[in-house]
């Protein structure tokens, strides 16, 4: 066997979030199946943002804020591998913000998990976007209403540390939405910064977790929303999977479909002479 | 008085733009292709003509021209702003026609006396008589071909050819039009093929197309085996993003317009680590919002060609202007120091040459390649040699597979070699594992701030452009070798030297001409040239004289070098130049 790099020791302070967001993530890539050399694991810039160095597999780390136009290109690239896409709530949701509204949009067959503590904890506790004025109320972004607000989603779910079984099954669930070539799998994970923002005891509190509710149906859009609304106004957070539907994949709509590309080789010249007849009259 | 051989004819016709009132063009650029004369077309470049208004020029001349000339022979005016502001530049025994529909303008055009002026109502008579106005195109190729002397049975055809695809009613009704051209030429004493010019015995060129630098640039990326193209609209670098996006996915490629550029560099990064050779393109402002991603690429050692297609600045500037104010950018942008090339195509021939050089050197050193055109390379249409691509190479770079890996005992990302390039693993191949990153970081992709392994890291990087050196377009030359005083221009400048030159030495005033390709690195060759001349005058678009600022942070000796500038979006024609290199020569 070729040596490559040894996979580094987690940089995180003890009883942070992040180390159960690994964990699942390992499992659930053993669990699909997912060759290491047959996966990519980006990553943005934060405490989070080294996840990548920690798994056995392909690593990236992103410039902050850019996680998901990498991912995309991957994916898009080379449709054969798994491609999860990791980063904190400060990279996704205020530099990274517009890219995650157009990723839901684009739909690429893609995992990314957000490891959500509303705070910034590479720079030493500045408060996030996930983050309200109030700490007793849920007024910060909630990328989850979010991605249900845009018609081209597909996969939505939110997992919480504490509750590792789950955060597996949902990692497990959201990689294989992906790789499906069914499209985007979000998966948003409470993860708390101890350090700066040790949200555990607020988030066992308010955690609701859809998948023990009989009545909640993941695949009713409008209901999702309703019940994320309400449960938001009752300060609870909703955790599970939230919703799941069909909806075309980039790669489907955009090109490649589930088609490597390959660069050119001689057979490419008479489309390419094609080309140049248009060109010539 | 007999008719003037058609060898060097410079058409403007000017009215209402973006209604396609200007196909008139269209047809005279296919008369004049028929009669085997090089073109050198530009739109769009009558900057003053406010309110709507549009021009598209046009250069037909038997010796290749890399510029429009100084004076129009010919101008079609469809409206009195035209003639206000295009009127004057008609030089002596030029003919105006102008669509006097609308009225005369406001104010007094000063016009040469020996211009001759034909007022045709063009647009009220094709209203009046075939019910729609843009029959004026058809009517107004009518009169252009008697006055080319072209005889009305091959204007028919021409007309016939370019407007093949329309319904027949549509066509006949175009005939119709050209037919009171021709009517409206008699009336006014022009009869068939007795106009003021005649074409010469057509000369055949071999193949030729009609392209522009963006396209040029697109062509050679695909050639070169280029499949991941994304960008966000910009002018002047939209035309990249048109051209690839019905053409990639003939090829199994893909196109992406994103949501912005940080999005479409990044996207266009993760195709290209991904192992597909990728492309992304925009202007200066576009480019500006890339910078962190340019200075990334260069550190984690991903390969990217970018097309910076270059407008009036700074900020949003002139949009639709020609400049090459970006070069600073482009050479010294971003934080910290890392590896990176800038090319200058000099013609769209050269932009393809360009396109497949910067897709296999960025493969080859695995680094960001920028291809830098001002909006007048990047967009103006020549026709020029049909691209070779049956001799085009697609290089695979140190790309290592699963089986060279298999007999390997180690793989190592960032591995340090003798020439700075290491093997690449791309993602899927079994035993690469790697991680790549912008953090610096130690052979195996583990971040590290050990000072000797930074340093190791920082110098087998800059060592990579050392590598790929030879590969690098050369500079062309011109003129006089031997004169002690030189020229040196990019991009667009290079039509203008070369045709300003080329009367000067008429003249008997001789210039040693140098026009780089190659812009970063500088190659020891532009040093040598600058060194062994006694003046150089360095022409550039731009108010700071960036290109001598760069030649100069290269170690071309400043005292030497002298600006001449120009920053009103307006292109050099071989006259201002002329008059520019005598006035400093009877200082001098
Ligand atoms: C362009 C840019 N701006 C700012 C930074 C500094 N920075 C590093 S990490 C970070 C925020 C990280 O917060 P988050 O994404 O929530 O990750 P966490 O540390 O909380 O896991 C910032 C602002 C940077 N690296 N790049
Ligand atoms: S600072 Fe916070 S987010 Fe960062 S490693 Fe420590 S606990 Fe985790
Ligand atoms: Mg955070």
């Amino acid at each position: 066997m070729t040596e490559t790099y040894t996979p580094g020791k987690p940089i995180w302070c003890a009883g942070c979030g992040h180390f159960g967001v690994q964990g699942a993530l390992v499992r659930a890539l053993e669990k699909v199946g997912a060759e290491p050399h047959e996966t990519m694991v980006l990553a943005g810039i934060g405490c989070s943002g080294t996840i990548q160095n920690n798994v056995s597999a392909y690593g990236y780390h992103a410039l902050h804020g850019r996680v998901l136009p990498a991912a995309t290109g991957v994916a898009l690239a080379n449709p054969d591998l798994t491609v999860v896409a990791a980063g904190g709530d400060g990279d996704g949701y205020a530099i990274g913000m517009g890219h995650l509204v157009h990723t839901f949009k684009r739909n690429p067959s893609l995992t990314y998990i957000v490891m959500t503590n509303e705070t910034y904890g590479l720079t030493k506790g500045q408060r996030s976007p996930a983050a309200g004025p109030d700490p007793a109320h849920n007024e910060g972004i909630d990328s989850v209403r979010l991605g249900l607000s845009i018609p081209g989603s597909s996969f939505i779910a939110r997992g919480f540390t504490r509750q590792a079984e789950q955060l597996e099954s949902l990692t497990v669930a959201a990689v294989e939405h992906a790789n499906a070539g069914r499209g985007f799998a979000f998966l948003e994970v409470l993860s708390p910064c101890v350090t700066y923002k040790d949200l555990y005891p607020q988030w066992d509190a308010a955690a609701y977790d859809v998948d023990e509710d009989p009545a909640y149906d993941p695949m009713d859009r409008a209901g999702a929303f309703a019940t994320c609304q309400r449960l938001d106004d009752e300060d609870r957070i909703p955790i599970g999977l939230i919703y799941t539907g069909n909806n075309e994949s980039m790669e489907a709509r955009w090109g490649p479909g589930d088609r490597r590309l390959n660069p050119g080789g001689p057979d490419d010249r008479d489309v390419l002479h094609g080309f140049l007849d248009g060109m010539a009259s | 008085m007999s008719p003037n051989g058609v060898t060097d004819f410079n058409v403007m016709v000017a009215g209402q733009g973006g209604d396609g009132s200007l196909t008139v063009v269209t047809l005279v650029d296919r008369l004049m292709r028929r009669h085997g004369l090089h073109l050198y077309t530009s739109r769009n470049v009558a900057s003053r003509i406010k309110g709507g208004h549009a021009a598209a020029l046009l250069r037909g001349s038997d010796v290749r021209r890399g510029c429009i000339g100084d004076h129009l022979d010919l101008l079609v005016a469809f409206d009195a702003e035209a003639l206000e502001i295009a009127g004057p530049r008609v030089g002596p025994e030029g003919i105006i026609v102008f669509d006097s529909s609308h009225g005369e303008p406001r104010t007094e055009v000063a016009i040469d006396p020996t211009v001759q002026r034909l007022d045709i109502p063009f647009g009220r008579l094709s209203v009046r008589d075939l019910r729609r106005d843009l029959f004026k195109n058809s009517f107004g190729f009518g009169v252009v071909t008697r006055l080319l002397s072209v005889p009305d049975d091959e204007a028919e055809d021409v007309l016939s050819e370019r407007f093949n695809r329309l319904p027949p009613r549509a066509k006949a009704a175009n005939i119709e039009a050209l037919r009171r051209g021709f009517e409206y030429a008699e009336e006014h004493g022009i009869e068939q093929g007795q106009g003021r010019w005649r074409f010469g015995r057509a000369q055949a060129h071999g193949e030729h197309i009609l392209a522009s630098g963006n396209q040029g640039a697109a062509f050679g990326f695909l050639a070169a085996g280029g499949r991941f193209f994304t960008g966000y609209p910009i002018t002047p670098a939209t035309d990249v993003l048109d051209y690839l996006g019905p053409r990639i996915n003939k090829l199994g490629g893909v196109v992406v317009q994103a949501e912005d550029e940080m999005s479409s560099i990044n996207m266009a990064l993760g195709a290209s680590m991904a192992g597909v050779r990728a492309m992304t393109a925009s202007s200066g402002p576009g480019i500006a919002l890339m910078q962190e991603t340019i200075g990334h690429l260069g550190s984690a050692e991903i390969p990217l060609v970018i097309i910076d297609a270059m407008r009036a600045g700074p900020s949003t500037g002139m949009p639709t202007k020609p400049e090459q104010s970006d070069l600073d950018m482009l050479v010294f942008g971003g934080n910290g120091d890392f590896p990176r090339i800038v090319l200058a195509p000099t013609n769209p021939y050269d932009a393809f040459e360009i396109g497949v050089i910067a897709t296999n050197v960025a493969q080859l050193y695995q680094g960001p390649v920028f291809i830098a055109m001002d909006q007048a390379i990047a967009q103006d249409s020549v026709t020029v040699r049909r691209f070779d691509v049956d001799s085009v190479e697609v290089e695979p770079g140190k790309v290592v597979d699963a089986e060279t890996l298999s007999g390997l005992e180690e793989y190592r990302r960032y591995a340090v070699t003798a020439d700075g390039i290491s093997p690449w693993a791309t993602p899927g191949t079994k035993g690469g594992l790697s991680l790549v990153t912008g953090n610096e970081r130690d052979e195996w992709g583990l971040v590290s701030t050990e000072p000797d392994n930074r340093v190791e890291q920082m110098d087998k990087r800059e060592r990579k452009v050392k590598t790929v050196e030879s590969l690098l377009p050369a500079a062309l030359r011109g003129g006089d070798p031997d004169a002690e005083i030189g020229i040196v221009g990019i991009g667009m400048e290079v039509g203008v030297i070369i045709e300003a030159v080329e009367r000067l030495a008429k003249s008997g005033s001789s210039y040693a001409t140098f026009m780089p390709r190659t812009i970063w690195p500088v190659p020891d060759e532009t040093i040598e040239f600058i060194s062994s001349r006694r003046i150089v005058y360095v022409v550039e678009h731009n108010a700071e004289g960036q290109l001598k600022r760069v030649l100069a942070a290269a170690g071309a000796p400043p005292d030497r070098m002298h600006s001449i500038l120009r920053y009103d979006g307006v292109p050099f024609r071989p006259a201002d130049l002329v008059a520019a290199l005598s006035e400093r020569a009877s200082v001098a």
